[in-house]
């Protein structure tokens, strides 16, 4: 009896330390907490626009509304529904499948380091912004992506309904009377978006973390020869990024590169199938035919199938009938052609011979581009889900009393909900006594 | 009033112009007379409107160009199916009529031209107004309740003998974060985002056949935009708008008619060019377009404005 009740009250003695302490941490004026980024030293940080600044309490709104199905006409899909964090946010389709059963005439792109990306989506030139590209799955038309056109006002009205969102938006907003609007929807969005980096690669532990075992030798191979004449794949994989379409805090210039990468000749002359002609869809220029952006190769190997259009299914493919060659061999059907000899193919796309070493050697440093924990990561995860331990405000996979002050920050309404939003368990936009008893017996039993 | 203080409105008018429509004067408002419409530009239309005004002793009048939505001799309404639509003749059951216009002025005998300054509410905003004549009924359910079929402003009182007026959303507010623009450019059916800008015109429908209901679907606005230096978009290889002008129009009298079966007489509905949108959304590739282009009053060939061709518009007495 008498060990039951010390278990009983050991969580209270947290709750009266944690709350003695918050009473000194003379919290007053909730403003926005500036987002805090965990990239290694000289690893460059996404640029981020004046008029959105990073924050925790944007970033945190964005994690919501990324995986929130009522940001959908039909309430069927989320950004999440093409974006899936175990697979680098994509979606393993050749092409997405928008909430009305649409098919997209592209693949659904990865998100890894999309806020380093200097130009949005596989060929559009226009979208150099992701507070501009975030309208297109939302309320694009042609095809049908979340299907909101002309919905607007619905897609508000249930945020405003839910009482997480009341207290989100405001906190991420604060000092105006209505800050559920489209754009700071849309913001949020972004910010989410940006928070999305990938720096926890064995390639990166090699070049950022000096872990000299880091890299097999086989990987080593690879990103040498990944950079070589030979093989060409850096000039449009290059970079930290290994995108050329990459921006970064302290670039001067936004390179923004399209390349024709041989993929279709459909008339000899070029031509790629019509419902994917690459930049020439929005510039009109003929010369344009076929040229799309080179996405980043992070997290490469869980982004199958590859090409804007998903025709390819595996990394092998990749190399070995589409670069080796020098262009891919369609040998029938409506995009029958050869596309080593299309004259509008990129002049890297030269084709190369590959020893059986030299392809195991390229494919283990692509594999070196995987970053696990970014795709486990629960930062960057469904809130919507059951966290694994309520107390793990931070979401840093422990469940310590800095989270249990945090709790109660948040349960005093002292700091913002993004502070603690696994704590509210039932969504309501606050943390109950009863959540915050359930967090603080969490941290006590370890959370197990 | 004198002219000599006319001249001198006009050259305080230019300064202001001149100084380039400082944004701490827009958003003083008052403080910027020559803005009339309160978007912190002073434009050449509202510094000749301004000029005008003082010439005229700041007489104005307000005038309502009335808008009729038609398909061919009958009235656009959600629901309804009409007969012989097209080319080819088929029943056709439209969802969607919208359009932007901007830029509208009233001509006097002396084919001289006069901006209408437009009331400012949420079909109007700066010189663009919407014409909305779907109300959310029915098959028209991606719309919305509210149905407008009027341009209001002020002119000069005087005698005005014609109309004129754009198809589209001008140049200076076709680019710009529509997540964030004023009503009417905040209606994200109208948003264009993949292309950049917006829809200027929007028109869906479904065409009904024996054993199928095709989409047709015209959504008409600029394309080819690029950027230039700094980053914002320079200019457009098809700007897509029409230049409207009737010479023989009074608005106390005649009704501007926007007739969507015009607008489609030299399209075969019942067809669709292979891999192009249902209909036309304005791509380079999609032959789709070019008929419904020439009603427009577009030249397909060039974006550029087409009068002679243009069979969408018509001016009729009042019913």
């Amino acid at each position: 009896v008498i060990s039951s009740l010390v278990r009983r009250a050991a969580p209270l003695g947290i709750l009266a330390c944690a709350a003695f302490s918050l009473l000194l941490a003379a919290s007053s004026a909730r403003a926005v907490e500036p987002w805090v980024w965990d990239t290694p030293p000289r690893f460059p940080l996404p640029k981020v626009p004046d008029d959105n600044p990073m924050t925790l309490e944007g970033v945190t709104l964005g994690r919501f509304l990324f995986y929130d199905a009522r940001l959908s006409g039909n309430q069927t899909q989320s950004c999440a529904s093409c974006h899936r964090q175990d697979i680098a946010f994509t979606d393993a389709r050749p092409v997405g499948i928008g909430s009305t059963g649409e098919a997209h005439p592209r693949n659904s792109m990865s998100l890894t380091n999309i806020g380093y990306a200097s130009v949005l989506a596989w060929a559009n030139p226009l979208l150099l912004k992701l507070e501009q590209q975030i309208l297109i799955p939302l309320f694009g038309e042609n095809p049908v992506e979340l299907g909101l056109a002309g919905r607007e006002d619905e897609l508000l009205q249930r945020l405003r309904d839910d009482a997480r969102y009341r207290r989100l938006f405001a906190e991420a907003f604060p000092g105006v009377d209505a800050p559920i609007t489209l754009q700071n929807l849309v913001r949020a969005l972004a910010s989410f978006n940006r928070s999305l980096v990938s720096h926890n690669t064995a390639y990166d532990d090699f070049f950022y973390r000096f872990d000299d075992d880091a890299l097999s030798d086989s990987a080593l191979r690879g990103l040498d020869a990944f950079f070589t004449e030979k093989f060409e794949c850096f000039h449009c994989h290059g970079g930290f990024n290994f995108s050329a379409s990459t921006t970064f805090v302290g670039n001067q210039f936004d390179e923004v590169q399209f390349d024709n990468n041989g993929l279709y000749n459909l008339d000899g002359q070029g031509a790629f199938p019509p419902d994917n002609t690459g930049i020439l869809e929005i510039t009109g220029n003929p010369a344009d035919m076929g040229r799309f952006k080179a996405p980043t190769l992070r997290n490469v190997e869980l982004t199958a199938p590859y090409m804007h259009d998903g025709s390819l299914a595996t990394l092998e493919d990749v190399l070995v009938d589409h670069y080796a060659r020098g262009g891919l061999l369609t040998p029938d059907g409506p995009n029958a052609g050869d596309g080593r000899t299309s004259p509008l193919k990129s002049p890297f796309v030269r084709g190369f011979s590959m020893s059986a070493q030299e392809k195991e050697d390229m494919l283990a440093a692509l594999r070196s581009l995987t970053d696990w924990r970014f795709v486990t990561n629960p930062r960057h995860a469904d809130p919507f889900q059951p966290a694994w331990c309520a107390a793990d405000c931070d979401l840093d996979e422990e469940a310590t009393l800095a989270d249990v002050h945090d709790a109660l920050a948040v349960a005093f309404e002292t700091a913002s909900l993004a502070r603690c939003a696994p704590g509210d368990g039932n969504g309501d936009g606050a943390i109950t006594v009863e959540e915050l008893v359930a967090a603080v017996a969490g941290v006590h039993g370890g959370c197990e | 009033m004198p002219l000599v203080d006319s001249v001198r409105v006009a050259a305080v008018a230019v300064a202001i112009a001149l100084a380039g429509a400082m944004p701490v004067l827009s958003q003083e408002g008052p403080l910027c007379p020559g803005d009339l419409d309160g978007d912190g530009q002073v434009t050449s239309d509202e510094l000749v409107t301004a000029v005008e005004r003082s010439l005229s002793g700041c007489d104005l009048q307000t005038v309502e160009l009335r808008f009729r939505g038609r398909v061919g001799d009958l009235p656009f309404a959600c629901g309804t199916t009409y007969e012989n639509a097209g080319a080819a003749g088929s029943r056709w059951l439209p969802t969607d009529f919208r359009f932007y216009v901007h830029g509208v002025r009233l001509i006097r005998a002396d084919r001289s031209e006069v901006a209408l300054h437009l009331e400012q509410n949420a079909f109007q905003n700066g010189d663009v107004a919407l014409l909305d004549f779907e109300d959310d009924s029915g098959p028209c359910s991606n719309g919305t309740a509210a149905t407008n079929a009027v341009v209001r402003g002020q002119v000069p009182r005087g005698e005005y003998t014609g109309v004129r007026f754009a198809l589209g959303v001008p140049f200076e507010r076709n680019h710009v974060d529509a997540s964030s623009a004023p009503s009417p450019l905040n209606l994200t059916a109208m948003f264009w985002g993949w292309r950049g800008g917006y829809k200027f015109l929007r028109v869906d429908s479904f065409v009904i056949l024996d054993d199928d209901f095709p989409e047709f679907r015209v959504h008409l606005g600029s394309t080819g935009c690029r950027y230039g230096r700094p980053l914002e978009v320079a200019g457009c290889t098809r700007a897509n708008r029409a230049d409207l002008r009737f010479d023989d129009f009074a608005a106390a009298r005649d009704v501007i008619v926007a007739d969507l079966g015009a607008l489609v007489a030299d399209s075969d509905l019942t067809v669709n060019l292979p891999e192009t949108a249902p209909g036309c959304m304005a791509d380079l590739g999609d032959s789709d377009c070019d008929p419904l282009l020439r009603n427009l009053g577009v030249d397909p060939a060039d974006g550029f404005p087409s009068p002679p061709t243009q069979k969408f518009f018509r001016v009729e007495a009042a019913e």
